[in-house]
């Protein structure tokens, strides 16, 4: 032991907090080094120098006067009415709360045991349903043939020799019959949204709008929202050219047809399709917003076929009127 | 006469309930823990008796205590009463994750320590040493028995080591005066000290080394 370390220690033995492995350590140290033995010494005569001063009880007397001094003044203090009453027992409550954190949390995690364990138990039912219906269904249609495309899961059932095998198959289908068909109206709705081939868009757009200029089955919103879509959005013109024929018939009586055929016409990058839809607007022109976006285009298109186009009919309004 | 026999061990009440935070003494059985803090609970719900009852459990330990850091009776009465004032009225915020003796002994010691700084900085303001002595020597004319009367010279000796004691003591901070205070005279334990005193078992530990030393510094001439 190192003289510095045994001072620590002397210090504690003298105060009788040094633990009984460490004390034969430090008196085999304290027979070795005459230092720190002359150390032990001034401390334990510091410890009996101050035992010279003594704890004395309090007297018998001063120990009556304090306590009924205490009394008096516990019965002078206020008594407490119910509402301060209240809030102390609340207080204490939450305190008593607070103080039971163990046990809080005990009960926070068997309810999430309890909890995790009931929803394993339910979704495996749940889940047992599903896969007997998918193997049936897969056995139905076995014998159709369809290529499959990929295995997304192997799953083996507990304590038996079944696999249940999750696939994909890629099955291509056609459907023939009129646009009229709502199935095929449909499916043309979800072609005009066909991101990946253009001819799909053209040839969708195309039909729904040939749908709506002959006036069948156009009156409802999703054709028309589909229309509109294309010819603001389409990136291909021949697209937006076809989208922009189909909703020649709304213009008239639709305020938000006319307002994205006003938008094409300011924005359109293609000035077949601007031209298209100045003549489409002729019939509203008397429309304020019509007139401004005619001036306007009129003033500042790129195209002077249609700058001229423009001028001529906000010049032709007024006899028109 | 032996030295030790000067020290009067402290009474059963105080020793048996040396608790410390989250380790309640073993010390303590259990049935007299499970009789106090139903005391406690009663005292929580608005019993005035149950309250006096814990009054008089420490009572003694606490004027003992308060006495003995003070030197002055007048002092140990106001802390004690100002102690038990303040625990009657924050009773219900004790919960009992140290002991109650522990709790007291906090409120106690903080008093003691509030005084022994304004003493300090009053002593500092006036720039002159007060003259203190007059109740230390009754303190130890107290003890006085007729031991120590059968030998005068030993009885004078030991007044003026006591007047050297105190003085040493007084030149310690509040804080290393109330450690040594509490290791030294009261007996306890430095973990139970740190509890009290709101710091570590190290600190405590620190503080008493640092008192030591400078105790040592002080008293080298009477030794």
């Amino acid at each position: 032991m190192k003289c510095e370390l045994a001072q620590e220690k002397i210090a504690l033995a003298a105060w009788g907090e040094l633990p009984e492995d460490q004390r034969a350590q430090l008196e085999q140290h304290l027979a070795e080094c005459v230092t720190c033995s002359s150390e032990m010494e001034a401390v334990e005569a510091l410890t009996k120098a101050m035992s010279l001063l003594p704890v004395e009880e309090p007297s018998a007397n001063l120990m009556a006067r304090t306590r009924l001094k205490l009394e008096a003044a516990l019965d002078a203090l206020p008594r407490e009415n119910w509402l301060v009453r209240l809030t102390q027992s609340f207080s204490l409550g939450m305190a008593r709360l607070r103080s039971a954190p163990l046990a809080a949390s005990i009960l926070l995690i068997l309810g999430i045991l309890a909890g995790g364990y009931g929803g394993y138990r339910a979704g495996l039912h749940v889940h047992d349903t599903a896969q007997t219906a998918l193997i049936l269904q897969a056995a139905q249609q076995h014998d159709t043939n369809a290529k499959i495309a990929s295995v997304s899961s192997i799953v083996q059932v507990p304590n038996s020799k079944t696999v249940v095998v999750n696939y994909n198959r890629l099955v291509p289908d056609s459907i023939q019959g009129s646009p009229d068909d709502p199935q095929i109206r449909q499916l043309l709705l979800l072609g005009a949204r066909n991101r990946v081939n253009p001819s799909v868009r053209d040839n969708s757009v195309g039909l729904l709008a040939e749908e709506c200029r002959t006036g069948r089955q156009c009156n409802d919103g999703p054709v028309r929202n589909a229309l509109m879509v294309a010819m603001l959005y389409d990136k291909s013109p021949t697209v937006r050219m076809k989208a922009l024929d189909g909703l020649q018939s709304y213009v008239e009586n639709d305020l938000s047809v006319r307002d994205a055929v006003l938008e094409a016409l300011m924005n359109d990058s293609d000035a077949q399709i601007r031209a298209q839809a100045i003549g489409f607007l002729t019939p509203v022109e008397a429309d304020s917003s019509v007139r401004e976006v005619l001036h306007t285009v009129a003033m500042q298109d790129d195209n002077p076929h249609i700058r001229d186009v423009s001028q001529q009919v906000l010049a032709a309004a007024p006899q028109m009127q | 006469m032996p030295i030790d026999a000067l020290r009067i061990s402290p009474p059963a009440s105080t020793q048996s309930s040396a608790g410390r935070c989250r380790i309640q003494s073993s010390r303590m059985d259990s049935e007299a823990r499970a009789l106090e803090n139903d005391l406690i609970r009663e005292a929580q719900q608005g019993s005035r008796t149950a309250f006096d009852a814990l009054v008089r459990q420490y009572d003694q330990a606490v004027l003992r205590l308060a006495l003995h850091l003070t030197g002055s009776e007048q002092d140990a009465e106001d802390i004690h009463q100002e102690a038990f004032l303040k625990a009657y009225r924050y009773l219900a915020n004790f919960r009992f994750e140290c002991s109650f003796y522990t709790w007291i002994y906090r409120i106690v010691t903080n008093l003691c320590l509030d005084l022994l700084r304004r003493r300090k900085s009053r002593r500092e303001d006036q720039a002159v040493l007060i003259d203190s002595s007059g109740e230390e020597m009754d303190l130890l004319n107290n003890v006085s028995d007729e031991r120590a009367s059968a030998n005068p010279d030993r009885e004078l000796n030991r007044k003026f080591l006591g007047e050297r004691i105190l003085s040493a003591l007084d030149q310690l901070t509040p804080r290393e005066r109330m450690v040594f205070e509490l290791k030294h005279y009261q007996g306890l334990r430095l973990r139970t000290i740190g509890e009290m005193l709101n710091t570590t078992e190290e600190t405590a530990k620190n503080t008493l080394f640092r008192a030591t030393r400078k105790l040592r510094a002080n008293l080298a001439q009477v030794r």
